[in-house]
């Protein structure tokens, strides 16, 4: 019969299943190839377009409050990049709400696996991949347009700091989509939350001192790209608040888990 | 009365209540909506205490809006009881879903499961890892779902390319894959073609004899009971009806018949005038829409008197007496719990709503 003692599933477990169920999931998506080439193309074709409409604002100006082109484009490289891992591993995030509504959700608890992990696994989106790719790119450009040197500190830093921004991003979202348990209209919710990230590549100093506030302690996507750009922007005149932002990162990413957590204890299902 | 640890599922005096906001019309309603504490309890499960040995399959049925669904979120750690206890292989199951799910497989009719866009057996090789099962058991219990059904076409179908019933059949084959102590299945017949119901009823036979799994089965057809289970579970308005052996009911139903009529004319027409007619009996038309059934307690009026008088105004072109089916006793059963609950909540319709 079934034995009594519980098997012990640490990280390399989670690592290995994710592993599995994403190679199949890549593998099965390939199969339909049409899809898989015009998503390919739709991919690279927004990210143009982005990179042009920046470009067609910024060229014109030698610099908005002090930033100058290249510091601009840094910002907008860094913020690609910090925005993947959300894009990747977290878009299952976008069907939360219809899978909670029709009563679907049910079925995540029935693994014996983390009911998060479960549910964000299940979806992996391959577009991402190509942001990131155009981000390394800009960013690659943007660093060696500045002539800032390049040094083993400045790129553990930068290592860093992309990891800061993209929990803070991914906390954002998990937070937006949770509130799908308690509301019935949580998608504008999750949709306004989608729409900040775009003030994410923005230096903070551009816009007043109540969004200023605003996006540095309530929503804060002030921490995705523009303080922890600071580190190799502006080395000289680093705010306490970046140092802290890897902190604050986690800090955002354990409270938004614990909120979607929340919404799955209190979740009742629906009548059928 | 068993040992607890010889007990796959303990519930003692569970209830689930569910606050539902009592909404109002219109925009302004909406909005008024939004501040709203108005709500209303409904309670889903009212005070169930079931004990449910290992290696047992136990219909649990009652009509639509019973509260069996609620149940058995509740048994697999889905829903926190409102009141009461509940022990399923040991432990609680809201607070240890993890442990729980570990133990218990769960197939809700209609609501697959698996990953949808992959092959059937990559979903095996999947669950294989997440539940750890040892290569060898995973091997033999394939070999074994082999010898019960054909499952090799299934294995290489992506399940959203799958039948309706070839999805609940991977469903279930998934289900009992990590060789559980307990499967839940509710409504596992739902929407399928004779030949695919029976093929899962073998499938479900087949498994509980040889790993001795219990089964808690939640279903409206009778061919599911009448081939799976010994034990039935009612429950109607969320509360206990009846919780015996199958043929105990029977008996205790011994001096009903069925009698089975095919008469001229249309069946549903007749269905409602025969109801009108002979109020004593309780009149229906079976599954496969060939027979019209009247239920005959002999205690009552003998069967031959209400032949007659049927045979008065209708043409009867074939009869057929049976012994009380399933499908009638259970009929029966939730026929006379409604009577019950008509006069009851006619008296108790003022008290209900609480704040
Ligand atoms: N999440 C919920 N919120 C509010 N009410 C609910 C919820 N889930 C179930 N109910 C109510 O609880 C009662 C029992 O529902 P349940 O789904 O358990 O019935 P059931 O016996 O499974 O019925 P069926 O045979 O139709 O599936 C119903 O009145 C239903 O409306
Ligand atoms: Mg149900």
């Amino acid at each position: 019969m079934t034995n009594s003692i519980s098997k012990k599933r640490g990280l390399g477990f989670y690592l290995h299943i994710y592993r599995m169920i994403v190679i199949q999931d890549i593998k099965s998506k390939m199969s339909y190839r049409s899809d898989f080439i015009i998503s390919t193309v739709g991919m690279i074709a927004t990210n143009v377009t982005g990179f042009i409409s920046f470009w067609i604002l910024f060229r014109n100006f030698p610099s908005i409050s002090g930033w100058g082109y290249y510091e601009m484009l840094f910002l907008y490289g860094f913020s690609l990049i910090s925005l993947t891992p959300v894009q990747c591993l977290f878009d299952n995030n976008w069907s939360l709400r219809q899978n909670v509504f029709s009563g679907d959700f049910i079925k995540y608890y029935f693994r014996p696996i983390n009911i998060f992990f479960y549910y964000q696994s299940e979806i992996f989106d391959v577009k991402g991949l190509g942001q990131l790719a155009f981000g390394i790119g800009t960013l690659v450009y943007a660093w060696a347009k500045l002539g800032i040197p390049v040094t083993v500190l400045a790129v553990v830093e930068l290592v860093v700091f992309l990891i800061t921004a993209s929990l803070i991003m991914i906390a954002l979202q998990n937070a937006a989509a949770a509130t799908c348990f308690w509301i019935n209209n949580s998608f504008y919710v999750l949709d306004l939350a989608y729409k900040f990230r775009d003030y994410a590549k923005y230096p903070i100093t551009i816009f007043g001192p109540v969004f200023k506030f605003v996006f540095t302690f309530l929503i804060p996507i002030a921490f995705i790209a523009y303080y922890p750009s600071l580190v190799i922007l502006r080395p000289d005149e680093i705010p306490v608040l970046t140092w802290l932002s890897p902190v604050i990162g986690l800090i955002f990413f354990g409270l938004s888990y614990k909120f979607w957590m929340l919404g799955v204890r209190k979740y009742n299902g629906t009548g059928s | 009365m068993k040992e607890n640890n010889e007990c796959a599922i303990v519930m003692k005096g569970i209830s689930k209540e569910f606050k539902v906001l009592n909404r109002r019309e219109g925009l302004k309603g909406s909005l008024l909506d939004l501040f709203s504490r108005d709500y209303k309890t409904v309670t889903a499960v009212d005070d169930i205490s079931i004990e449910i040995p290992r290696g047992q399959i136990v219909g649990y049925l009652g009509p639509n809006g019973a509260g069996k669904s609620t149940t058995i979120k509740m048994m697999t750690g889905v829903l926190e009881p409102t009141r009461g206890e509940l022990l399923v292989n040991g432990a609680v199951p809201y607070k240890n879903r993890a442990k729980n799910a570990e133990k218990i497989g769960v197939v809700f009719g209609q609501r697959s499961q698996l990953w949808w866009a992959l092959p059937l057996t990559e979903s095996f090789n999947i669950l294989k890892d997440i539940y750890m099962i040892p290569d060898q058991e995973y091997k033999d219990m394939l070999e074994f779902y082999q010898s019960l059904v054909d499952i090799e076409p299934l294995l290489h179908k992506p399940v959203r390319q799958m039948s309706l019933g070839q999805r609940t059949l991977s469903d279930i084959l998934a289900a009992f894959l990590h060789n559980p102590g307990i499967v839940f299945l509710d409504e596992p017949t739902i929407g399928l073609d004779v030949s695919m119901k029976s093929k899962i009823r073998t499938l479900i036979h087949a498994l509980n004899q040889e790993k001795g799994t219990t089964v808690i089965l939640t279903t409206h057809d009778m061919g599911d009971v009448d081939a799976l289970c010994r034990r039935i579970v009612i429950i109607d308005h969320g509360k206990m009806l009846y919780d015996n052996d199958i043929e105990h009911l029977r008996r205790f139903f011994g001096s009903y018949r069925t009698l089975k009529l095919r008469l001229s004319g249309d069946k549903k027409a007749q269905l409602e005038k025969l109801t009108a007619e002979i109020p004593e009996c309780s009149v229906g038309i079976t599954e496969d829409e060939e027979w019209i059934t009247v239920l005959v307690d002999e205690e009552k009026r003998k069967v031959m008197d209400v032949l007659s008088q049927i045979q008065n105004s209708y043409t009867v072109r074939d009869m057929q007496l049976e012994e009380i089916s399933t499908e009638d006793v259970i009929r029966k059963i939730y026929e006379d719990a409604d009577r019950e609950n008509g006069a009851a909540s006619e008296e108790t319709e003022e008290g209900s709503e609480s704040k």
